[in-house]
């Protein structure tokens, strides 16, 4: 029992030394650094610190700090961050987490303490129905289910079979792709989901081959997407394969070799968009990260940052966090590099998609 | 001499007390930081979920991997009822607790003449089976896209939602599930338990019906699990199949061990350092985890009995919680020495 007064006292007097640092205004960042998905989270960091060099290089009239927390992408770490940065007086916007389970643990610390929380991967059908505080930048599966769904019926797909991960964003995949293929007159011969990590595909490949379906429909990450490609090919299943914008990076290229070529999928995120921010954007990225190309998340993540930065801009000369809620709530058509970003009546962003193919492997954006 | 050697046993449980319901909230209420009762009402549901399972492991000597399970189901269970019955925090804490153990004693039936690593690779296989029909069963638990729990906690209609009111809750359950839970293991009931862990066939040879016994202490620290769920999903207000998985079985597992398998003392605090530390440690940023793992590593290999073991932790529980040895007026000695 003392060692936990003695831990508190410690808490409290390191909370207290780092809160001594003067800055105008803290924004928080909470995501997995450390851990099973740590590998997003130092993604997220890396496009925060851009979006922040860039923004004090801007030389504007007040400080912002982020302070960024690990998560691990545990729902109790999750939730003690949450009471942290609420804690934090200056603190007057949150962004993260990168898991929907997460974030919305955290979200009901900040709707109770009316702290504006805009998380950049966040995809959970009701996250946004926590409160008036929740806000997110990704296109939800409701948006891009019957994007894509109108997409595979123009090739002329009636017969499709969906696999998604078995997770919340896996069953909104399923659940917006497949009402969208009903609704248009298409058939889903066959949807099943699988454990995220799974290695041996081949089972599920086999049961989808045995439905016979025109393409097959996927939601996955590219860990699995790389692995459900290499052994689609090792069985010599030609079915043409379509995925959403979650698959869009280049580590699914790396892993996955030419296995991915003829791979669809949507992104609203280009590297090779001639757009003069993308540009800044991705050249800052390969020099951060030995040449690397960025992926759809990071430069999510990094659109979330500069879109919490203006708000905290647009709240000034005094950002309290209602007020930067407010200017969250009011941004329109916001110029980033994953497309405008407007966020609707429900704090939702509506974001532009782009259709890609992989050939040669590479990601080349398509007409059709 | 009857007074001088008494009089301790009543100091400690007072001293105790005066800390977790008087020191320590007044503590926290001079911070007044959310993050601190945060973390001590975090620490004390894992202090409920380590001393439940001090019972089966450290007590009972059955190697239990599916720990966290059973506070998932008792998760799911205040959930659902809060959800689908608007049962509110009163009604959800006692049927959690029931529910997680007659779940418990279901899987256990099948299970319990197993013994040392086959009994624990069927827990791993029950803690598993049960994540998974918390992960898939979706139409029922919702599945991967968990559940809001709508309501806060509250007692026969009182909110008690506030910081304060949170952390006396949070407490007053958890001080009083650990008291019955040291009752259960010190006492003849926990020595039995204990003859269990020692030697089984011997203890069975000596008339103890080891099957049963285990059982009861499978079922009765579900049962603790359980509560626990209820806590964490009433005061969370969203919990999702991830916060049940198998790392938090082998964190409960850690605790256990690091404090001292067979100490209740020792559970206590193996549960308040594993999870104060790596909040404790979070200026350290990415080196945390690392920190957390060389002191895990370093208690147990300088303390392999944990940091306060089961002999030390037998003494102080006898002499100064339990019946210590005193003589009755008529000069006849009884209690522990």
């Amino acid at each position: 029992m003392t060692l936990r007064l003695a831990a508190l006292t410690a808490t409290a007097v390191v909370g207290l030394s780092v809160s001594a640092h003067a800055a105008d205004v803290k924004i928080g960042y909470q995501l997995p650094l450390t851990g099973d998905t740590a590998q997003y989270g130092q993604d997220f960091r890396k496009a925060a610190e851009i979006a922040l060099d860039e923004f004090k290089a801007a030389d504007k009239p007040f400080k912002v700090e982020i302070v960024f927390e690990d998560s691990r992408s545990d729902a109790k770490e999750g939730v003690n961050i949450a009471r942290k940065f609420v804690d934090d007086k200056a603190i007057v916007g949150v962004l993260g987490d990168f898991t929907s389970g997460v974030s919305m643990a955290a979200a009901q610390v900040y709707k109770e303490a009316g702290l504006a929380q805009l998380s950049q991967t966040a995809s959970h059908p009701d996250y946004t129905k926590i409160s008036k505080y929740q806000f997110r930048n990704i296109a939800t599966q409701a948006q891009e289910g019957p994007y894509n769904a109108k997409w595979m019926a123009s090739k002329g797909f009636k017969n499709v079979a969906v696999i998604a991960e078995q997770t919340d964003w896996g069953q909104s995949v399923v659940a917006g792709y497949t009402e969208a293929v009903k609704a248009g007159g298409g058939q889903v011969a066959f949807s099943e989901f699988f454990n995220r990590g799974l290695k041996d595909y081949r089972s599920l490949i086999s049961k989808i081959e045995r439905a016979k379906p025109d393409a097959i429909y996927t939601g996955f990450f590219y860990e699995d997407g790389a692995q459900f490609l290499k052994q689609l090919q090792q069985l010599g299943v030609k079915t043409p394969v379509y995925s959403t914008s979650a698959a869009y990076s280049p580590k699914l290229l790396e892993l996955s070799g030419d296995a991915a070529d003829g791979l669809h999928l949507t992104s609203n995120f280009l590297p090779t968009n001639p757009d003069p921010a993308v540009q800044k954007f991705v050249a800052e990225w390969k020099k951060r990260s030995n040449g690397a190309e960025p992926g759809q998340f990071p430069a999510q993540a990094y659109d979330a940052v500069r879109i919490m930065l203006a708000a905290v801009e647009k709240a000034q000369p005094n950002p309290t966090r209602e007020s930067v809620r407010d200017a969250l709530a009011q941004t329109k058509d916001f110029p980033g590099i994953t497309g405008k970003t407007t966020f609707d009546a429900d704090r939702e962003a509506n974001k532009e998609l782009t259709k890609v193919e992989v050939k040669g492997g590479q990601f080349a954006p398509v007409k059709e | 001499m009857s007074a001088s050697k008494s009089r301790p046993q009543w100091v400690l449980p007072v001293l105790i007390g005066l800390l977790v319901f008087a020191a320590l909230p007044a503590v926290l209420a001079s911070f007044d930081r959310g993050y601190f009762y945060q973390i001590a009402n975090l620490a004390l549901i894992f202090v409920l979920l380590s001393a439940s399972m001090h019972l089966v492991t450290g007590v009972a000597g059955l190697l239990h991997l599916g720990h966290a399970a059973f506070y998932g189901v008792g998760a799911y269970t205040a959930a659902l009822l809060t959800t689908k019955l608007g049962l509110g925090f009163t009604w959800t804490l006692p049927l959690s607790g029931l529910v997680a153990a007659l779940v418990a004693f279901l899987v256990a039936l099948p299970t319990m003449r197993l013994v040392s690593i086959y009994f624990a690779v069927a827990t791993l296989a029950i803690g598993q089976m049960l994540y998974l029909v918390m992960l898939n069963w979706v139409e029922f638990t919702k599945g991967p896209n968990g559940i809001i729990v709508t309501k806060g906690l509250e007692l026969f209609g009182f909110s008690l939602s506030g910081r304060l009111a949170t952390y006396y809750t949070v407490a007053a359950v958890v001080v009083l599930c650990v008291v019955a839970i040291g009752r259960l293991s010190h006492s003849y009931y926990g020595n039995a338990l204990r003859s269990i862990r020692e030697d089984d066939q011997c203890a069975d040879a000596m008339g103890v019906r080891t099957v049963r016994l285990k059982m009861e202490a499978f079922t009765l620290s579900a049962f603790f699990a359980g509560v626990a769920g209820s806590l964490w999903a009433h005061m969370t207000g969203y919990i999702s199949p991830g916060d049940f998985k198998f790392s938090e079985s082998i964190l409960i597992l850690a605790m256990v061990v690091v404090g001292g398998l067979g100490s209740l003392p020792g559970a206590v605090i193996g549960a308040l350092l594993l999870i104060l530390l790596p909040e404790g440690l979070r200026g350290l940023g990415d080196f945390r985890n690392i920190m957390v793992g060389m002191v895990m590593f370093l208690s147990i290999l300088f303390l392999p009995k944990g940091l306060l073991g089961e002999v030390s932790a037998l003494r102080l529980v006898r002499q100064q919680l339990g019946a210590a040895w005193r003589r009755t007026d008529n000069g006849i000695g009884i209690g522990w020495r």
